[in-house]
């Protein structure tokens, strides 16, 4: 007789306190969040009918053009797309990963963004705008490489790991990493949740002065924050006098993070930039301050229903891995006997043993991904998002990206019409306002 | 030897100065800042190297994302100070505040008064001179690099430190996490008291040596799939 089947204990769950039994400490993976939470696929867009027409869905014009940034800076960031290559560092990456993002968001007049543990010079060669990430950690930040940057990314928190720093296990801390971050070889990088030098927002605003003196106050400088506590966080990084903000949800992606920060810290995408939308209207700064989402976006439908909420701009990460060929079966690569799981299934980017050469240092590896082609896959994958966005833009009866509204989107339950703001299918209501 | 002359800052706005000292400093050797008025983020993103000298005291971010010049500044300092110095030379004649050289990856900080807490925090390289004592968590997750106090030094000295060496001339609160007392040899000593005297300090004091116990460098166990070869 086999025992009923336990939605308490299910196996994953008893797989789990045996490895922790074994370990005797939190387990780390990178990938994504497993919590099934509410996202843009319970949202759905109300086209046009009668009530307004419809442009030609395949030949008229639509915008795209994004500019982000253009409070104080004298040069905002132009991009052809609201959609750009979130950070992600170099060492979580390889070299190769990095130049090929660079690349593609150069074949696509977008930007991509360092990460942490500063510059790769390939990436910066490749790439027609990046994005310098000001961490915590501090690895590797270089004043003469910031001055090169068309913007500057203040990083506050990340949402995959909120209130934490970035991690980089000892397999990926080797060699030119590990000089680069002035770290030893080989250690288990856990790096510093607070920056050195300012706390609160009171200080961040001074630091946001020294940056913008350090670059004559000509290109952006976005706070990115973990999406938690975002009325207060939005509000205050705005005050600080951020150009623009970032929220990174729960949803988001990274190289490598304690399990228990990836399921059960922070907020999913959707309420995360309806607030932020709402904090930056209640302080009269939404369309003067730039809102960028970051989370769990895979497509251009994601991408327009996140400006439809609110957001000015997208930054991915995980799906630009995925056009990279991540958890693809590829010549030469062999998932379960390398990795131990099926690709498909593959979270185990802190290995640094990615069978397909993007999340690991092992020259073996890397030489899986070729920069040149895989620039061109992500560079097909942000086109074929962006003409998605535009497709379902024109359904909907407009001309211009930046045009979709709250007004464009529908529930598809409950809980999405709450955290959306918008009417559930089928009624005219707005769930959970009072 | 060229000379810019003398920049009035109550004349001109923070970033009138800066941009004004970062033309300068490609063509003049010194460059003169009177009443600073302890303004936040004055001689920032300099990255040629000059003689800059202030006359009075300086607020947050003072000298900070430097890669080249020497600073001499005639009074005391707020936070961050010469934070993620690259090469170079920041003098203090007074105090400084919190988080002085925080993430310096190179060049000498000199402070001839009191430091506050977090001196040297996740420093990266250089050295770090401070005459007088400095606060808690002094070397915090420092990496490489030297911190010497020639005073008394707070709680939680050298905490997660990974390499580098905090010298302590007087008394500390406590060891941090991850911090260990080593021995110093003689030579070290004879170096320090050479450092001491060509700053222009007199005394002697007879340095404590911290360092890193490196306990936390790796986690304790590993997944299967987390050893560096299976």
């Amino acid at each position: 007789m086999t025992n009923p089947k336990s939605y308490i204990f299910p196996q994953r769950t008893i797989d789990d306190i045996h490895a922790k039994a074994d370990l005797g400490r939190y387990r780390i993976r990178g990938f994504s969040t497993s919590q099934n939470v509410t996202h843009f696929d319970d949202l759905t867009f109300l086209s046009t009918g009668l009530t307004r027409f419809p442009l030609e869905g395949y030949k008229e014009r639509c915008n795209t053009k994004t500019i982000i940034g253009s409070r104080y800076a004298s040069t905002p960031l132009s991009l052809d797309t609201p959609i750009y290559i979130s950070g992600m560092s170099y060492g979580a990456l390889s070299a190769n990963a990095k130049t090929a993002l660079g690349r593609a968001a150069a074949m696509t007049g977008t930007a991509s963004c360092t990460g942490d543990g500063g510059m790769l010079q390939s990436e910066r060669d490749a790439s027609e705008k990046l994005i310098y990430q000001v961490l915590p950690s501090r690895y590797g930040l270089n004043p003469k490489h910031m001055v090169q940057a068309q913007a500057i990314e203040i990083v506050v928190g990340q949402g995959a790991k909120p209130g934490t720093g970035g991690m980089l296990m000892g397999v990926k801390v080797l060699d030119e990493i590990a000089e680069m971050r002035d770290l030893p070889q080989g250690i288990d990088q856990r790096s510093p949740a607070r920056h050195p030098d300012w706390l609160g927002p009171d200080d961040l605003a001074m630091k946001i002065e020294q940056l913008r003196e350090a670059t004559d106050w000509r290109i952006p400088i976005h706070v990115k924050l973990g999406a938690c506590r975002v009325d207060d966080d939005v509000k205050l990084a705005a005050k600080a006098g951020a150009d623009a903000v970032v929220v990174d949800s729960m949803v988001a992606g990274t190289g490598a993070s304690a399990e228990v920060l990836l399921d059960h810290s922070g907020i999913p995408t959707v309420p995360a930039i309806v607030m932020a939308r709402e904090a930056l209207r209640d302080i009269g700064l939404y369309g003067t301050v730039s809102l960028i989402a970051s989370g769990g976006i895979r497509s251009g439908a994601d991408v327009a229903k996140a400006l439809a909420l609110g957001a000015d701009a997208v930054a991915i990460g995980i799906a630009s891995l995925v056009a990279l060929n991540c958890n693809r079966e590829i010549e030469g690569s062999d998932f379960v006997n390398e990795i131990g799981v099926p690709a498909g299934e593959c979270s185990h980017c802190h290995t640094g043993k990615c069978p397909v050469g993007i999340t690991t240092q092992d020259p073996k590896l890397t030489k899986r991904l070729d920069p040149k082609s895989g620039a061109e896959r992500v560079a097909n994958f942000l086109n074929a998002m962006t003409m998605e966005l535009s497709l379902l833009t024109r359904s909907l009866g407009k001309g211009n990206v930046h045009s979709l509204e709250p007004e464009d989107l529908a529930a598809l339950t409950l809980e999405a019409s709450a955290m959306a703001r918008v009417p559930l299918v089928g009624t005219n209501k707005v769930f959970g306002e009072l | 030897m060229a000379s810019i002359g003398v920049m009035d800052a109550s004349e001109m706005t923070t970033r009138e100065l800066n941009a004004l000292l970062k033309k300068a400093s490609k063509t003049e050797d010194l460059i003169e800042i009177t009443n600073p008025g302890a303004r936040h983020n004055i001689v920032v993103g300099i990255l040629d190297e000059c003689h800059i000298k202030i006359n009075g005291s300086v607020g947050y971010y003072s000298a900070s994302l430097l890669d080249g010049p020497t600073v001499d500044i005639d009074g005391n300092a707020g936070w961050a100070l010469g934070e993620n110095l690259m090469t170079g030379r920041i003098n203090v004649s007074g105090d400084v505040g919190a988080s002085v050289g925080a993430s310096m990856r190179g060049g000498d900080l000199f402070v001839g008064g009191d430091a506050g807490a977090r001196a040297g925090i996740s420093m990266k390289g250089g050295t770090l001179l401070v005459t007088g004592n400095t606060g808690f968590l002094t070397g915090f997750m420092m990496q490489k690099g030297r911190i010497v106090v020639c005073g008394d030094v707070g709680d939680a000295v050298g905490d997660s430190m990974y390499e580098g060496i905090i010298y302590v001339g007087g008394e500390y609160g406590s060891l941090g996490s991850d911090a260990e007392v080593a021995e110093i040899d003689e030579d070290e000593l004879l170096d320090l008291w050479s450092l001491l005297d060509s700053n222009g300090v007199k005394s002697k004091p007879d340095f404590k040596k911290i360092i890193s116990s490196k306990r936390l460098y790796h986690f304790d166990s590993l997944e299967r799939l987390e050893l560096a070869s299976v």
